[in-house]
């Protein structure tokens, strides 16, 4: 499936995991968001990161949500995805989208030795 | 699939499937019930080869292991639910085995309990941490071939075979008062938990991404689990049935989980005994890894982080972060000094109340001709998945009247 074919958002793209061009897991399509005025629809991007859980979840969840893994939210664009299937495929490296900041920021705290 | 290749996956699958439930379980079953037990096991060893396949199979496929899927099936909601409950009963699980492995080095050695579980938890921080996925699968699941001892201890000890075979049909004894029958029943729930535990399809299912299998790899997955968990069961089954022959008739309860290995020393004197020791120290601490491997893959598969062994520890840093914090808070329960029986049976009663959420998106998947194309659930398997769905409902909605009716089985 293309980007471009009609698509059933939750039952075919919600809460599916985002392969980057490289072939690294950076992400869950957590929440969508539309383009147009209304008559017409159009899917703009894919929003990604715990800040998308707000919409989806009672207010005391998010509050826990936000409390231990924060409210960050990154919008991956609708031309940046090649396909969508048992995950959405995109263009390009995640990082190139911002979407490996979190990973980064945890692996300063790695060492880097030892391992086969 | 080179033949090597596919006996060694097999034989790891044998060594890797007995864990400190099942020897529990089993052990204690055999005592009370004699051979009455074993068709709980073998019905409960066709499930899991069932799931297993099949996620197996959606791995190879889909390229997408068991919770990625799983959270897009149930929702966020529904699936944060079943990640919290799977979390937690794999934590205890994860703790049990921990605490076994502590108990059989205490036995071995006669070093303090405590220290050998701060000592073994370390020593799987740095098994985890420096070996890739399939060294860590197949030297634990190799070494566990120890506990072939068991199954040769039951042919050594010339057991009744035809009450051994009859074991086999689906019964409930006669004359059991109703305290009996609750504790049939509650062991029956348990044993179906313990086989089908539900770390042991996510361990499975992203192994076989880790191991990068394809389509062509069907013949492989089908053969791992249906021999490799088919034999491994019967080592499980051994237990039982040495246990109905040399500890129900003596009235003997065994109630620590290294009762199991005196079965290997009757027959066989104290290499017996070392060698049953050893098998169960294998599989246990394999299990111990498998479990905290299982949960760190739920937690990063649910929220799309990098994950896997087959990457370095810093290449997936919130995976490798998740692993070494459940490593440590499993050895935080064990410390506290709750009884690793406790533990066993904790870790089954929240395992089964788990299972119907983890295996319905699963057979939901599998099914799904979108995603699975020519390899979809043929009827066959459809029909043995719901089936079995069916049994795992009703071990779930049974299990926690029966625990709190008969103690955990205490009577």
């Amino acid at each position: 499936m293309t980007p471009d074919s009609p698509i059933k958002l939750v039952s075919e793209l919600l809460d599916l995991p985002l392969v980057d061009s490289e072939g690294s897991f950076c992400g869950i399509v957590d929440d969508v968001e539309f383009a147009g005025d209304g008559s017409e629809l159009k899917l703009k991007a894919l929003l990604v990161g715990p800040g998308a859980y707000e919409q989806r979840m009672p207010g005391w969840m998010f509050w826990l949500v936000r409390r231990i893994a924060g409210d960050r939210l990154l919008r991956v664009p609708m031309q940046m995805v090649r396909t969508i299937g048992a995950a959405v495929e995109l263009e390009c490296p995640g990082r190139d989208l911002g979407l490996h900041q979190s990973e980064a920021a945890a692996g300063r705290w790695i060492p880097r030795w030892g391992a086969m | 699939m080179n033949p090597l290749e596919l006996t060694l996956g097999i034989m790891t699958a044998v060594g890797g499937f007995v864990d400190i439930s099942e020897l529990v379980f089993a052990a204690k079953a055999g005592s009370q019930f004699g051979y009455a037990l074993i068709w709980v096991f073998a019905l409960a060893t066709v499930g899991i080869i069932v799931f297993s396949e099949m996620s197996g199979r959606v791995a190879a496929v889909a390229k997408q292991p068991v919770f990625n899927l799983m959270r897009h099936r149930l929702g966020l909601k529904l699936g944060l639910l079943t990640l919290a409950a799977s979390v937690v009963s794999t934590l205890i699980t994860c703790a049990a085995e921990i605490g076994g492995v502590a108990l059989i080095l205490n036995y071995l050695t006669g070093a303090p309990y405590m220290l050998m579980a701060i000592g073994m938890t370390g020593f799987f921080v740095a098994s985890i941490w420096v070996l890739p996925f399939k060294w860590i699968e197949r030297t634990y699941g190799l070494l566990g071939l120890f506990m072939i001892v068991f199954a040769a201890a039951l042919v050594a000890i010339h057991p009744p075979w035809n009450q051994f075979a009859r074991g086999f049909v689906p019964q409930i004894p006669n004359g059991l008062s109703t305290k009996e029958l609750l504790t049939f029943g509650y062991f029956t729930v348990a044993i179906i938990s313990a086989v089908m535990f539900p770390y042991e399809v996510y361990f499975y299912s992203s192994g076989g991404i880790e191991e990068q299998w394809g389509p062509k790899d069907m013949f492989t997955n089908r053969l791992t689990s249906i021999i490799g968990m088919g034999l491994g069961s019967m080592l499980a089954i051994a237990i039982l049935a040495n246990s109905a022959q040399l500890f129900g008739p003596a009235n003997v309860d065994p109630e620590i989980p290294g009762s199991a290995a005196l079965q290997a020393a009757i027959p066989f004197g104290k290499w017996g005994l070392i060698l049953a020791l050893l098998g169960m120290f294998f599989a246990v601490a394999g299990a111990a890894i498998e479990t905290c491997m299982a949960n760190a893959y739920s937690i990063a598969q649910f929220f799309g982080w990098m994950w896997g062994r087959h990457k370095k520890p810093w290449e997936a840093p919130r995976f490798t972060f998740t692993w070494l914090v459940l490593l440590l808070l499993s050895l935080a329960i064990v410390l506290t000094a709750v009884d690793v029986m406790v533990l066993v049976e904790f870790a089954v009663l929240c395992s089964i109340l788990v299972l119907p959420l983890t295996y319905l998106p699963l057979l939901l998947l599998a099914g799904d001709k979108k995603y699975m194309g020519k390899h979809v659930n043929g009827p066959f398997a459809t029909a043995l998945g719901w089936l079995y769905f069916a049994v795992i409902t009703a071990a779930a909605v049974a299990a926690l009247p029966l625990f709190i009716l008969t103690s955990g089985g205490n009577g």
